[in-house]
């Protein structure tokens, strides 16, 4: 059984909406940095940040106290159910799936919650603040906002999440009488997260992220989120999502990616969508490319949007859908025109493209991967 | 009682087989140890030795004991440096293998709310302490939530994809319906499903905070009932069509045979007060497993013992079901959030098998607003066909599933 995408949301360091995200990027546009510091860390660190005016119009009391995390998701949430034209009833609202991807999670209260308890004790612990601590306060804020009664899960992982997300999505279109799947991926940026990816060695201080350099320079982290609704019809059919795997070493990455490669090259792929980031990731995803899809353009988001992790998976795949939908790429930025892929290094036409591969290789050892086609 | 009406049909799909199942939980180390726990009531709850709860109302929690979680060390993989939460799903793995060396899983639905949230907390005290930073980079790395899973499929040499499931309290409810689910689809035949979460200072506190954990003991559904002991543990069953599992000659530990889920959107932490929520997962559970609710036998309750979980559990039980025998395992070993859906998903198993309900401790007056039949303190022979168990959690995730005895 095939799946379609019948909307769309997209909340991100370029601002909200599908097609204006979009045409920045075919623009060549890349989002802004800020540079963000923490009273007890020496060491500031850059991010792309979503602009407050993406966030308008946001106003259900179920998200006055929530975080960015939870904002990002009822932002591109809402807007892909809009875009889907699904208004949720009482009886289509039982009939709706709502399956979020997330990685770090509401790291921003989790900071602050724990912040009170070692500075003052486990008496000054916030009550307010624990639960929104928890991975799926932000699933529970949407589901409360759109009234859904049925299925509602939280997955959790790397940057591969956001595609684990959708093939549960597809296992359970396939299982339950459901005419709906809402699948969100989000993420929120703090000074702690960065720290933590900078002494893992995978986070550079400032942009740019440089893609498939052998230098391996690091990755920025951003934020936001995409939203996408699966249906029976629709635009968009994703033909096969792929379960994926996990790798132990780093250098495992590689054959991963190319078994998963090889398993959804079985239709003529027009276009790969990329998880370049300037890690480890992209040396694995340039071996896997070359060996198995030499001749498909190749197309990575993370240089203007930066690495957003439990959003990403989402992100590729709307980046995937637009391309496929405008027949054409938008530049890969920063990259080394010598890199031997076929890179889109400027606004590049794929009229007749039909076929795109999205990837997802996360730098937590989940890899996982999806092929989308346009009716 | 008559089933419950709802225009979904019977799922018609293969039948689910339980063919190995792992655990680790304060009731003890495998199926034997928990089984003796469970038979002879053991109250498993003890101080927190893991971190100060000096500020604390409660100070109490079900532990699993670390010189014997420790003493494999990982089974080699790196073992010094694993996260607790690691150490017991190699456990829990470590004896589904021993039962079941063949089987090859396609994919791992395992629960969680915390992973490796201790690593964050020391991260985050040596950060803001200025203390030694050198294992931050071990502690990085160990923290994300589907580390266990990873870690526990390298010890046996699996690689199946990891869908890890954070759903609060229900998460190892869910993950063992989905993965059935999955199953039963014939998607897959053979899914790994199971939840963990070890103990962790900032979830303790948080519950604190809440005022949803006791200074007392833990007696779900009882008139005197004051709130939650946390726990952990890690639980792990393996799941296979059954056919195939038949043909190859597997032993059948249970058939898994429904899954009921539903959200409510009442509060993030807490149960919409009449028992819609578990109500629904209940009814669906008994939808999808096709069989009335006066065939079950047994209800393993999610029974937090608080106020409001148990007021809203109990009317909701009460609501559907007539009379059938209802316990809290909590009682005996704490709540261990995402594992808890799984590891009783094996006080069923062992109910079912053994033919005995398992017991509510510290249990000593019905809270007068319900009507529940509690398995009081005592763990009581029993025939039964049928089990079922509920989870609920943060945020409005009710889930529940339907076992029943193998009969060839």
């Amino acid at each position: 059984m095939s799946l379609a995408i019948a909307g769309m949301g997209w909340a991100t360091p370029l601002g909200r909406g599908v097609d204006s995200v979009w045409e920045q990027l075919l623009h060549g546009d890349e989002a802004s940095a800020t540079a963000i510091s923490e009273e007890f860390g020496h060491q500031p660190y850059n991010v792309f940040r979503v602009p407050e005016s993406a966030l308008t119009g946001l106003a259900h009391p179920r998200l006055r106290r929530a975080s960015v995390i939870s904002r990002f998701a009822a932002a591109a949430g809402l807007d892909a159910l809009r875009a889907a034209g699904v208004k949720l009833d009482p009886q289509n609202a039982e009939r709706t799936a709502l399956i979020f991807a997330i990685s770090n999670g509401g790291v921003i209260y989790t900071k602050r919650f724990y912040r009170d308890v070692v500075d003052a004790g486990a008496q000054s612990a916030s009550p307010l603040l624990f639960p929104e601590t928890v991975f799926n306060a932000p699933a529970s804020h949407l589901a409360a906002i759109l009234g859904v009664t049925g299925a509602t899960y939280t997955l959790v992982g790397d940057g591969a999440v956001g595609l684990a997300a959708i093939k549960m999505a597809d296992d359970l279109m396939a299982n339950e009488p459901l005419d709906h799947c809402l699948v969100v991926g989000t993420e929120e940026v703090d000074w702690l997260s960065c720290d933590a990816y900078r002494r893992w060695r995978l986070l550079r201080l400032a942009p740019p992220i440089e893609p498939f350099n052998e230098q391996r320079r690091g990755m920025i982290l951003s934020e936001g989120a995409g939203a996408i609704v699966l249906a029976r019809d629709g635009t968009f059919t994703i033909e096969c999502a792929h379960p994926g795997g996990h790798f132990t070493k780093r250098a495992e990455a590689e054959e991963i990616l190319k078994r998963i490669l090889r398993d959804l090259c079985q239709s003529e792929i027009d276009l790969v969508i990329s998880s370049a980031n300037g890690t480890f990731v992209d040396q694995a995803e340039y071996r896997a490319l070359q060996a198995i899809v030499p001749n498909a353009f190749v197309y990575t988001v993370k240089p203007a949007l930066g690495e957003s992790v439990g959003a990403a998976g989402l992100w590729h795949v709307i980046v995937a859908a637009q391309a496929l939908r405008s027949a054409e790429l938008p530049p890969v930025l920063h990259a080394d025109p010598a890199i031997g892929l076929r890179l889109s290094l400027s606004r590049t036409s794929v009229a007749g493209a039909r076929r795109a591969i999205v990837l997802s290789c996360g730098v937590n050892q989940q890899a996982a991967g999806l092929r989308l086609a346009i009716r | 009682m008559a089933k419950p009406s709802s225009p979904n049909q019977k799922k018609v799909g293969a039948r689910v087989a339980v063919v190995a199942a792992g655990v680790v939980s304060p009731l003890g180390f495998g199926l034997a140890e928990t089984l003796e726990s469970l038979r002879k009531a053991r109250d498993c709850v003890s101080p927190v030795t893991r971190f100060s709860v000096g500020q604390c109302r409660c100070k109490t929690a079900g532990q699993v004991p670390d010189d014997r979680l420790l003493a494999g060390q990982g089974e080699g993989i790196r073992g010094h440096r694993l996260h607790r939460a690691s150490h017991m799903m190699i456990q829990a793995l470590k004896e589904v293998v021993t039962q079941e060396p063949q089987f090859k899983p396609e994919l791992a639905v395992i629960g969680t709310t915390s992973g490796g949230m201790s690593y964050g907390e020391h991260y985050y005290r040596s950060l803001r302490q200025a203390e030694e930073l050198r294992h931050a980079p071990t502690w990085i790395a160990n923290y994300p939530a589907q580390k266990p899973v990873i870690d526990a499929q390298e010890a046996f040499g699996f690689f199946a994809p990891c869908q890890v499931i954070a759903n609060a309290c229900a998460s190892g409810t869910n993950a063992i319906g989905h993965a059935f689910e999955c199953v039963r689809s014939g998607r897959y035949q053979r899914v790994l499903a199971g939840g963990y979460d070890a103990l962790a200072e900032m979830v303790f506190v948080g519950f604190d905070s809440l005022q949803a954990s006791t200074p007392e003991k833990c007696r779900p559904f009882d008139r005197h009932r004051t709130g939650m002991v946390l726990g952990e543990g890690a639980a792990i069953l393996a799941l296979e069509n059954l056919e195939l599992a038949q043909k190859r000659g597997a032993p059948v530990l249970a058939e898994i045979i429904g899954y009921g889920i539903s959200t409510d959107n009442f509060h993030i932490t807490q149960p919409e007060p009449s028992g819609v929520g578990p109500r629904q997962a209940m009814e669906r559970a008994l939808q999808s497993a096709d069989i009335s609710a006066g065939e079950v036998d047994y209800i393993n309750a999610h029974g937090t013992a608080t106020v409001f979980n148990d007021a809203a559990e109990g009317k909701a039980i009460s609501t559907i079901f007539d009379g059938v025998p209802v316990s809290s395992t909590k009682s005996m070993m704490g709540h261990s959030l995402g594992a808890a859906g799984a590891v009783e998903a094996i006080v069923c198993l062992l109910a079912l098998q053994h033919q005995f309900l398992p017991p509510n401790i510290n249990f000593q007056a019905l809270d007068d607003g319900l009507e529940l039949n509690v398995v009081a303190n005592e763990a009581q022979p029993a025939l039964l066909s049928m089990a079922l168990s509920n989870s609920f959690g943060f945020g409005g995730t009710n889930a529940s599933i339907l076992m029943r005895k193998f009969e060839v």
